[in-house]
């Protein structure tokens, strides 16, 4: 089992309130800022060009994600009962895990949704490991995602390999990581949020109706993951701009090498999981073993995925999810190597 | 964001008197839903102006209005929500932070509309042909496009469906690529295959010939008149009319 630190009590600063002045401050910095990239136009310069198209395109197909997976969210927090989720807990224990992943075939958005989707789900009573199982699982397993599988790899030999496989190794990888979260709680598992400490209450004593909490749910879901996806973006913009996709090709016939380049090219391209086969597809120097590691691993770890569980879980389970996850992974390519050539 | 539970000390002499504090503003939440109504700015902005083209695919840009209604109903949402009996003070941090949020609206609204150009072509894959796209079917017969091409290069049946279309009259739009090896009367034509955002783009690229040395820039967009001839996994057009032409409104093909 992994080592998960628990909870520390630390004592917390006195905050620094803003004031006008800070407001006064950031909107001139902003205009500032908005003058002066207006006048410069940083994109005469071409890599700044293409960093600016892909960190936007990144944001504006992300965001919109994050928005339904924290509507999603909210709409857990206020509707759905801590009973609901705790049937979950009445299976057996063997099919619990693997049932809290089959869930994610019926969450058809992408990576960056499941994340607040999978807290709220621990936070109202799923046991943690299955909110994590759910967490990997959704974005791999999900009907959209493996359509556009289907479709990308439509008239190859290799269409039910990569289907198929996909799937299946998708679902035992996250299988695994809810086996070694294994029984922690959500608090040693979560990451404390300052909106966690306080009730939502409009009068002393009484909580804010649900249409009210539904709204303030959603917002803070939305702009506390909206920050880390903002990191994430930031990094794989570079990331894509920079890396040549030329390196990749002395590899592709190096046995096991080139499934650890094509893992970490998957966490270093951090593409949206509906698009990601349609690149995978694309490689086509190496095999389908190496195509699957990249489809399985990339939907579980990438740069915004990895900022985003840094803003949602304690420090060890970014560490724990990227061994986990890579090694399962790794492991399962080399078996459909070794059985579908 | 949320109130602070009011300790009992606090509401004694409230609750003794029956004076029940008013509605205030709270400053945490009113700077969540500036946040917020930035991006939902942004995004009735690229709905608006058709910049989500320059961003995303045919395929995924309904996520532009989903987003632009959500982050609007979001914002008003939280703005009617506002106003609470006990507001929770913003703290400098948060406040800074919400202010970065704002960063990439101001940086997309700001610059002048860009797409990914020359930089990128040699930095990305190729455009491998997948079912959706193109079937050997749709290369050996009806007009052909960059993107049957690019997948015809792909693959072995791609090839030979493509190689019968051999001194056929071809007419591509595309922008002007040129590697340090290229000769001064080619370039090569490059267009991005978009399937959801400009990350995942690749390339689809013919080496155009018989092309007036100097005349035409690097990403210039350019329609290219000509034959087809492909050699192997090379495509080469014989251009016979080249034209400078705006950047089309959909710079990127879906495949």
């Amino acid at each position: 089992m992994v080592d998960v630190p628990a909870p520390e009590t630390v004592a917390r600063k006195p905050l620094r309130i803003a004031t006008p002045r800070t407001a006064l401050a950031i909107v001139l910095l902003l205009v500032l800022a908005a003058v002066g990239l207006r006048l410069s136009n940083p994109q005469r310069v071409a890599w700044m060009q293409t960093y600016f198209v892909i960190f936007g395109s990144l944001l504006i197909q992300a965001l919109p994600f994050v928005l339904l997976g924290a509507l999603a969210s909210a709409l857990i927090e206020v509707f759905v009962s801590v009973g609901t989720l705790e049937k979950l807990a009445n299976l057996p224990k063997p099919l619990q895990l693997p049932a809290a992943g089959l869930a994610g075939t019926a969450f058809p958005i992408c990576e960056c949704g499941s994340v607040p989707v999978a807290r709220r789900l621990a936070q109202k009573g799923l046991m943690p490991s299955a909110a994590v199982t759910f967490m990997l699982a959704a974005p791999v397993l999900n009907p959209i995602v493996i359509a556009s599988t289907f479709f990308a790899y439509r008239g190859r030999s290799t269409l039910w390999t990569m289907v198929l496989g996909r799937f299946g190794l998708g679902l035992l990888v996250a299988v695994v990581v809810g086996w070694v979260v294994g029984n922690h709680s959500k608090e040693e598992l979560l990451r404390e949020r300052p909106d966690d400490r306080t009730i939502h209450q409009v009068e002393p004593g009484c909580l804010e109706p649900k249409w009210r909490r539904f709204f303030v749910h959603m917002g803070n879901d939305f702009l506390f993951m909206g920050r880390y996806l903002l990191l994430g973006a930031t990094v794989a913009g570079f990331v894509q701009t920079f890396l040549p996709a030329s390196i990749l090709s002395g590899i592709a016939g190096m046995p096991v090498f080139n499934l650890v380049v094509m893992m970490a090219l998957a966490a270093l391209l951090s593409l949206c999981s509906e698009s990601d086969a349609f690149v995978a597809a694309s490689f086509v120097q190496f095999g389908p073993s190496a195509q699957l590691a990249f489809l399985v691993l990339g939907p579980m770890i990438d740069m915004k995925l990895v900022a985003l569980y840094v803003g949602t879980f304690r420090r060890g389970f970014v560490r724990m999810v990227v061994i986990t996850v890579a090694a399962t992974t790794l492991v399962g390519a080399l078996w459909v190597e070794v059985l579908a050539g | 964001m949320s109130m602070t539970p009011l300790s009992p000390a606090a509401d004694a002499p409230r609750a003794a008197s029956r004076v029940e504090p008013d509605l205030r503003w709270s400053p945490t939440r009113i700077a969540g839903a500036l946040a917020l109504t930035a991006w939902a700015v942004l995004f009735w902005f690229l709905l608006i102006t058709g910049r989500h083209a320059l961003y995303l695919s045919t395929r995924t840009n309904w996520v532009v209005p989903v987003a632009a209604v959500l982050l609007t109903a979001a914002s008003l949402g939280r703005l009617i929500t506002a106003r609470v009996r006990s507001p929770e003070p913003l703290s400098a941090r948060e406040a800074w932070i919400m202010g970065l949020m704002v960063v990439p609206v101001v940086l997309v609204m700001v610059l002048p509309p860009a797409t990914l150009g020359s930089f990128s072509a040699g930095k990305r894959s190729s455009f491998a042909g997948s079912g959706l796209a193109t079937s050997v079917g749709d290369i050996g017969s009806g007009e052909l496009t960059l993107v049957d091409v690019a997948a015809g290069q792909t693959s072995k049946e791609g090839e030979q469906a493509l190689a019968k279309r051999a001194a056929e009259d071809v007419d591509f739009v595309g922008f002007v690529t040129r590697f340090p090896d290229t000769p001064a009367d080619e370039f090569m034509l490059t267009r991005y295959v978009v399937t959801c955002c400009v990350a995942d783009a690749t390339v689809a690229q013919v080496r155009v010939v018989n092309v007036p040395p100097g005349k035409f820039d690097v990403n210039q967009w350019v329609e290219v008149k000509g034959q087809i001839y492909p050699l192997g996994r090379e495509v080469i057009v014989n251009a016979s009319d080249i034209t400078n032409v705006p950047r089309p409104d959909r710079p990127y093909l879906t495949p």
